[in-house]
């Protein structure tokens, strides 16, 4: 593999990644600050120890309205500014919905919905006094489609890149853009869960991992790409979009075993 | 009968759903032309016209239409479900295939919609035969994919250059028991579990049968779909609303 070339386009930009100390979070802290941004992860879990003297860190509960206030008063106090803001916080449940109580379906979208609205809200301000912005949501290729037993976290994503559209309506005029990216399966402590429960895991890794056409996994590090590429200037005129990047699963019809 | 005092023609109805499709209008009172390569099959209904007409071919859907003016004077109701396919990626694919595919599935409904969607009554209903597989690739079909989007797309450019004049929609069908899909899985490894495994993964539970085709086309040919135009409408029993993935299969 190619050693991959930091260009420093992020140079001198301030970002906040929510969810930053999880798998793909981690990902794009991590290459935000070789890209020399100035980068806060914002997350409820504590700072891993990977990203130790790289980034920021601010201790945020995205489903609370007093600690999105806090975290862009203490970017604003910090940095003067917001440039890029990343809702990469989520979690999945996996249930039907009769299997889902409505304490976990709250949850759910408390974290995967509200946390991206509240972050949004308290984050816009300081992005306006910019001048300019990229917000980059979470949604899913589960937004599209389903996975069975999924189905609380499917709505989630679906009601994400609605949001992510309205967002990019209402803001454009003041040049802060908004994208999701829609991951298939990534290498992440969320995917191990997700296999925990079934039999042979090896064999279903294997299976699973045959049916993408690219016949692998994503990596945090797939995802981190794409978010870096849509919160620098070469993506100017990128807004609105849902960006589905899953290994070209979703381009296909099911796969019957022929 | 909702489609009492209507003509319709729908190609390609020997067999399958068009055969499907026929049926349903002809039992809607509908008089029901249809057509095919071939000579009318000997168990056909009376009471259907059938007319020799390979679609792709313009010069005989020029005779097709000629033979409808002069029986009918107008149409009120096209269904362009004729269609083929070829299972090969591109690299397989030769000349002929192209021909042979594109010719039926892609030339052959612009011959048939440019030749007589001009003599349709005003307020008609254009069906086209969509696929699943025209939103997202079936493996090992790729020019049949192809053709399918090329269906998609017509549609919409009919429904918005010829409304009101007509609607015009696309029905996109998903695993339908057909003599198409009874060769889709004869090239299985184990037809057996292929059937079994593509079964488990329709959130209905089974296949889908000519007629549940038949009865989406049979809505859109009727007054109850009015306002409807230039949209594909999936009927596949949940196929594709799940994920590729379904690991609760393996």
């Amino acid at each position: 593999m190619v050693e991959k070339q930091f260009t420093g386009h992020l140079k001198g930009r301030v970002a906040v990644v929510t969810g930053g100390c999880g798998g793909i979070g981690q990902a794009i802290c991590s290459r935000f600050h070789s890209e020399g941004a100035h980068v806060i992860a914002a997350d409820i879990a504590s700072l891993p120890a990977s990203l130790k003297g790289l980034v920021r860190y601010f201790k945020h509960d995205v489903t609370s309205e007093q600690s999105a206030q806090d975290l862009m008063t203490f970017v604003g106090q910090e940095f003067g500014q917001l440039d890029v803001l990343v809702n990469a916080a989520g979690i999945e449940i996996e249930k039907t919905i009769e299997e889902t109580t409505l304490d976990e379906w709250q949850r759910i979208f408390a974290i995967n919905v509200t946390g991206t609205f509240l972050t949004s809200k308290y984050g816009v301000p300081l992005m306006r006094k910019n001048g300019a912005g990229s917000i980059i949501n979470f949604g899913s290729y589960d937004g599209f489609i389903a996975d069975p037993g999924l189905a609380a976290y499917c709505a989630t994503k679906g009601a994400v890149h609605a949001l992510t559209k309205a967002m990019a309506c209402d803001y454009g005029k003041e040049n802060i853009r908004v994208n999701a990216i829609c991951p298939g399966y990534v290498a992440t402590p969320m995917l191990e869960s997700f296999f925990g429960d079934s039999g042979d895991i090896e064999s279903l890794k294997q299976e699973v991992r045959d049916i993408h056409p690219l016949r692998r996994y994503g990596t945090p590090d797939d995802m981190a790409n794409l978010v870096n590429w849509l919160a620098g200037d070469e993506a100017r005129y990128a807004s609105g979009a849902l960006w589905v990047l899953d290994g070209g699963l979703s381009a296909q019809v099911q796969q019957m075993r022929l | 009968m909702q489609l009492s005092g209507k003509v319709a023609l729908v190609t390609g109805g020997r067999q399958g759903i068009g055969a499907a499709i026929v049926e349903r209008f002809v039992q809607e009172g509908a008089t029901v032309i249809t057509c095919g390569r071939g000579e009318r099959p000997a168990d056909m209904a009376v009471n259907i016209d059938w007319v020799q007409t390979d679609v792709s071919c313009s010069k005989q859907v020029a005779e097709l239409k000629n033979w409808i003016l002069s029986n009918y004077g107008s149409l009120d109701i096209l269904v362009n479900n004729a269609g083929v396919q070829i299972e090969k990626t591109i690299v397989d694919t030769t000349d002929d295939d192209w021909e042979m595919l594109m010719g039926a599935n892609a030339r052959g409904i612009f011959n048939t919609i440019r030749s007589l969607l001009p003599m349709m009554s005003m307020g008609g209903s254009i069906i086209n035969m969509g696929s699943v597989s025209g939103v997202n690739a079936d493996p090992g079909l790729a020019l049949y994919n192809a053709s399918k989007a090329f269906v998609h797309g017509l549609t919409r450019s009919v429904a918005v250059d010829h409304g009101p004049k007509v609607r015009c929609n696309a029905i996109c069908p998903g695993w339908i028991m057909t003599a198409m899909a009874d060769s889709a899985f004869a090239v299985a490894k184990d037809e057996v579990a292929a059937k079994k495994d593509a079964l488990a993964r329709h959130p209905i539970g089974r296949f889908g049968v000519p007629s549940d085709i038949a009865n989406m086309a049979l809505w859109l040919a009727s007054e109850e779909s009015r306002f409807v135009t230039g949209q594909m409408f999936t009927v596949d029993g949940g196929l594709t609303a799940a994920s590729p993935l379904n690991p609760g299969l393996f």
